[in-house]
């Protein structure tokens, strides 16, 4: 239970003065560093902070270190940070089910669309030593049956395509097909038919006027609404997939939205998605430097880790100028 | 408490919570023992009103004793399924629920306000977008996130559906009272959505998911009955003010109705506000449902309080669809 949230400051309210991409880099690692510190010292966490340690924050957390931990230049914080994401991966890897799967939390097996973030985790600390619970996920994944249906007039998208479902038997939805269809990538199996079926499906998910939402796009006539943070995941997702091509409008929505006040989570995902196919921007920059402030109070470790998987990003996508750009 | 003997296993765990708990007055216990419930209409009603009387008025007219209250646990459940700025007609007012809150504080009860967006992953988005979370700060009250808490399982009273059970948050299985914050919507898949399908929101999306789909492949209808026969202690205040007609509960048109209603039976309010609606109780699947013992729906056994719901009926459009069109009143009520 918690406070709710102040309004985030609109992108022209920021008082900020942004003078160079050096400044902005700088700003940006400044932003990083004590977020990065919390997390070091604390990587098993969930939610919130009285919520029990949940496998997506911890991997986004054990994501976050291990980018730090080979970017940073300062020995001894790398050395912390590497710790840090090798306990995170662990945590995953102990909480791997014997199937492959990874459950959402500490206590709950089930559902486990966490086992895509998990997989993700294991790539980045290290895919040799986790190979071979990789390869176990990864078979789990491909075995799952989410529910289908032939295509009818109710629903704008392809409801015969298979992607992958929050929860068992149930229909696809764009997030945890998102993740799926990342890790899938990222661990070499772009060419798994599940994969390129993820891939058709997202595309086939993204709203007529760009952007996506949870995953329905027109239903009973109607075009349905676009959130940021949805549309983030699928502009992350499909970067480098034979489905960017049709990002075009899904990248104009986001560069829009961002004018307007969003959720901490949503801006991390708007600057991984739009980092990730190199449209990212001193403006995105200067919001997500703004909310530097929420990141530090923000409970749990899922928002925490996600800015600064945002922050890391927006680093790579920047042109760099320095030496040392965690 | 001989009264409370003689009711039906199926009423005594729906409405019978409240009066176990000891928040119902004598008269509402008597009335239950004769099947019977009352619900509370106030017409002319707006956001800047002296919503905190009205709200208590319907409370005390529908049977909840104030007096019980100290010392309680209260959670408000408002709609905010998918907020956006640019409908605003889409979710529970703020000041609506900033008003039942300062009633039931008043009374003595520990407050707080919860929801599990079924569309938004991002509930700080939720309450920005809705204006909810700007209200609270202001209000001093907390908020809870139902979607991320830790659940516990709980056996399913209802079984109109196959589950064997719900995994619910601990806000909400910690409550003495969950109140039930709906906004007055048309629901393109089950005609209207009123204080028994806002508590889809309390449902947690880290086990069920965004939409909370596991409900939908087990029948929208089964489900909400499911949910309301679970919940022990429940009791309804519906912001009937600037409501939802047409494509709802997201991309409905405004409908203006000034209306603020109450009822300590989920069904029988959410049955009278169908009438008010123009729409048949009956024939909507989950109050049919309820009726088989979580509450009444059915006209004759539900005691009216305020405004008589026949002087209000203003039917609501509702999409060009078959299983919409069905719904309809064919009464003297119908004006479509």
């Amino acid at each position: 239970m918690v406070a709710p949230p102040t309004d985030a400051p609109r992108a022209n309210g920021n008082t900020r003065v942004i003078a160079s991409t050096q400044d902005i880099s700088a700003q940006l690692a400044h932003s990083l560093e004590p977020v990065v510190g919390r997390l070091t010292h604390s990587p098993l966490g969930g939610y919130s902070d009285a919520g029990e340690p949940a496998a997506e924050p911890i991997a986004w957390a054990t994501i976050a270190l291990a980018r730090f931990a080979s970017a940073t230049a300062s020995r001894g914080a790398s050395k912390r940070a590497a710790d840090a994401a090798a306990a995170g991966a662990d945590w995953l890897a102990e909480h791997q089910q014997r199937d492959g799967s990874v459950g959402v939390t500490q206590s709950q097996q089930r559902p486990a669309w966490t086992t895509a973030p998990a997989v993700l985790a294991w790539l980045a600390v290290d895919p040799t030593a986790y190979a071979e619970r990789i390869v176990r996920a990864l078979w789990w994944a491909v075995s799952q049956k989410p529910w289908t249906a032939p295509k009818t007039r109710t629903f704008g998208h392809d409801t015969s395509l298979e992607g992958w479902s929050w929860a068992a038997d149930t229909h696809s939805w764009l997030e945890p097909t998102a993740y799926f269809v990342r890790a899938l990538h990222d661990a070499g199996w772009a060419d798994h038919p599940r994969a390129v079926e993820g891939v058709r499906l997202l595309v086939d998910r993204l709203l007529p006027s760009g952007g996506a939402n949870y995953g329905n796009t027109i239903v009973l006539g109607q075009e349905l609404l676009q959130h940021v943070q949805s549309s983030g995941v699928v502009a992350w997702a499909l970067h480098g997939t034979s489905g960017e091509t049709a990002l075009s409008p899904t990248i104009r929505y986001l560069q829009e939205a961002l004018a307007e006040p969003t959720g901490l989570a949503s801006l991390g995902w708007a600057a991984l998605g739009l980092a990730s196919n190199g449209a990212a921007d001193e403006r995105l920059a200067e919001r997500v430097i703004a909310a530097a402030d929420r990141a530090a109070a923000a409970e749990g470790v899922y928002k925490p880790a996600l800015y600064a998987a945002a922050c890391q990003a927006l680093l790579a996508a920047l042109p760099a100028t320095n030496g040392d750009n965690p | 408490m001989n009264v409370l003997n003689a009711i039906d296993r199926r009423t005594a765990m729906a409405v019978g919570g409240l009066a176990v708990a000891g928040l119902l007055a004598p008269a509402a216990i008597a009335a239950l023992g004769r099947r019977r419930a009352s619900v509370f209409i106030a017409k002319n009603q707006r956001y800047d009103g002296d919503l905190v009387a009205t709200i208590r008025d319907g409370l005390q007219a529908t049977g909840i004793d104030a007096k019980q209250i100290a010392g309680k646990r209260v959670l408000l459940k408002p709609n905010m399924v998918e907020p956006t700025r640019q409908i605003p007609h889409m979710t529970t007012h703020p000041a609506v629920i900033v008003a039942a809150a300062e009633v039931f504080r008043a009374w003595g009860a520990s407050v707080v306000v919860g929801e599990g967006p079924g569309h938004v992953r991002d509930t700080e988005v939720a309450l920005i977008e809705s204006g909810v979370g700007e209200a609270l700060r202001d209000g001093g009250l907390d908020f809870s996130d139902l979607n991320y808490e830790r659940t516990a399982f709980r056996r399913n009273r209802g079984r109109f559906s196959k589950l064997r059970g719900l995994h619910l948050p601990e806000s909400v299985v910690g409550a003495d009272l969950v109140v039930s914050l709906p906004k007055m919507k048309t629901h393109h898949w089950v005609g209207a959505t009123l204080s028994m399908k806002n508590l889809y929101g309390v449902i947690p999306g880290i086990k069920y998911g965004w939409p909370k789909n596991v409900l939908h492949h087990n029948g929208i209808p089964n489900t909400v009955a499911d949910i309301n026969a679970t919940l022990p202690r429940l009791v309804g205040i519906v912001d009937g003010i600037e409501c939802m007609e047409g494509d709802g509960p997201i991309l409905g048109s405004p409908k203006p109705m000034g209306l603020v209603a109450v009822g300590t039976s989920l069904p029988a309010l959410d049955a009278t506000l169908s009438r008010v609606m123009g729409l048949e109780p009956a024939r909507m699947q989950y109050l049919a449902y309820a009726a088989r013992g979580i509450g009444p729906i059915a006209d004759e056994q539900i005691d009216q309080h305020g405004e008589d719901w026949q002087t209000l009926v203003d039917p609501f459009e509702v999409l060009e669809e078959p299983h919409l069109e069905r719904l309809r009143a064919l009464g003297g009520e119908q004006v479509t």
